[in-house]
């Protein structure tokens, strides 16, 4: 029977909610397996588990209940191990390690910041800063709308102009909340956003955090900031390792 | 506004769309254990978005330029239709939904449903937003 981890912990174990479940259909309880100072959490793993909302969801909501009260180092989505006894080996054998990374990241959780404009007002942004803009759209409005090439013309420069606002924007996000983090991680890239950051910080400064998040947006009223916290430091628990963290030095880039 | 719960204790998941791709591509990966799915979350990082760059972008600025009022402050809402484009969405998911198969539908679906339920919480208070945003949903 394989056996599905969700998380890695150090001992002792908190006390989870008896009828805890995690991935599967039926969702399969969670247990716990202890070795030494550390504990995985875990479940029978479901035959042809595929990443489905449900899936995903039962993922992040067991790893919200066991890190509740502690850190725990998540698992990405759909690790399997073949059996028990795997996991714990795994987890005698990579004790140093783990505990390594619980005490860099004990007391911490992420925040995942993600920033689109709102279209009026980035408009009205851009428009301000760039009098040509502004010209260029009073002529045409003057001109019943203008010409499709003089429409096309406008709308070039005024893309251009919002394009070149995102990356002042992405590069705002990062630049105002990093002096509150310990860490910043870009998100994956995929999606669209201007910015899609994920920003490791402190328990206790989680309110000086969401303080500067709300400050933002209203020094910024063409930003639409959704944040997504607490949550496992998903983004920080394996800075070596392929797709965790690598973004965090990086330049800011807006797509 | 949409705004994710902050200070939901316990790990709140906040707008689960915001959080998949966390779940999805980021968390402690061992060599020893399986790791299922796995094409289905390597299509998902190939970047789906549809370039700023193009004639249907430029008429669209062009146009909400032409309709918003440059005396008002950048909050006031002048009525400025939502012109996120039915017709440039359809096609696109035309072309996206023959590369996709098998897990990798289920997690476009997933997506879907995500964003879909984030698009109703957003109705409560609609906002417009630009080209960027957009072509997220135009997956």
């Amino acid at each position: 029977m394989s056996t599905y981890v969700y998380g890695i912990a150090r001992v002792p174990v908190p006390s989870l909610p008896e009828d805890l479940t995690g991935v599967g259909d039926p969702p399969r309880p969670v247990r716990v397996l202890e070795q030494g100072d550390l504990f995985a959490v875990v479940s029978e793993a479901p035959e042809n588990l595929t990443p489905k909302r449900r899936e995903l969801l039962a993922h992040q909501r067991v790893l919200s209940e066991a890190g509740a009260t502690k850190t725990v180092l998540p698992m990405r989505f759909g690790s399997v191990s073949d059996d028990d006894e795997t996991v714990t080996g795994v987890l005698a054998d990579r004790a140093a390690h783990f505990l390594e990374r619980l005490d860099a990241l004990e007391g911490m959780v992420e925040y995942n910041i993600k920033a689109t404009h709102e279209e009026e007002a980035v408009l009205h942004r851009v428009m301000a800063d760039q009098p040509e803009l502004r010209a260029a759209s009073e002529a045409n409005r003057a001109a019943g709308g203008g010409s499709y090439e003089e429409r096309l013309r406008l709308g070039e420069m005024v893309a251009s102009a919002v394009q070149a606002r995102e990356a002042v924007d992405a590069d705002t996000v990062r630049r105002t909340l990093a002096p509150l983090a310990h860490d910043v991680s870009e998100g994956p890239e995929s999606m669209g956003w201007l910015a899609n950051f994920s920003f490791l910080v402190d328990h206790d400064t989680v309110a000086d955090f969401a303080a500067a998040v709300e400050d933002l947006r209203m020094a910024e009223p063409q930003l639409e900031l959704r944040l997504s916290g607490p949550l496992p430091p998903y983004s920080f628990v394996d800075k070596t390792g392929a797709g965790a963290g690598v973004g965090a030095d990086a330049g800011v880039r807006a797509e | 506004m949409t705004v994710a719960p902050a200070q939901q204790q316990g790990g709140g998941t906040g707008n689960l769309y915001d959080v998949l791709e966390l779940v999805l591509d980021r968390g402690l990966v061992i060599d020893v254990f399986v790791r299922v799915s796995l094409v289905g979350i390597e299509i998902l990082k190939i970047d789906i978005r549809v370039v700023v760059a193009s004639v249907d972008t430029y008429l669209r600025f062009a146009e909400a330029c032409n309709r918003l009022d440059l005396e008002a402050g950048p909050k006031k809402s002048t009525g400025l239709p939502e012109l996120v484009g039915d017709m440039s969405e359809s096609g696109a998911r035309g072309k996206t939904k023959g590369a996709l198969t098998g897990a990798a539908q289920t997690v476009s679906d997933a997506y879907q449903q995500a964003r879909d339920e984030s698009k109703r919480e957003e109705e409560a208070a609609p906002r417009k937003r630009t080209a960027s945003r957009r072509k997220e949903e135009r997956e």
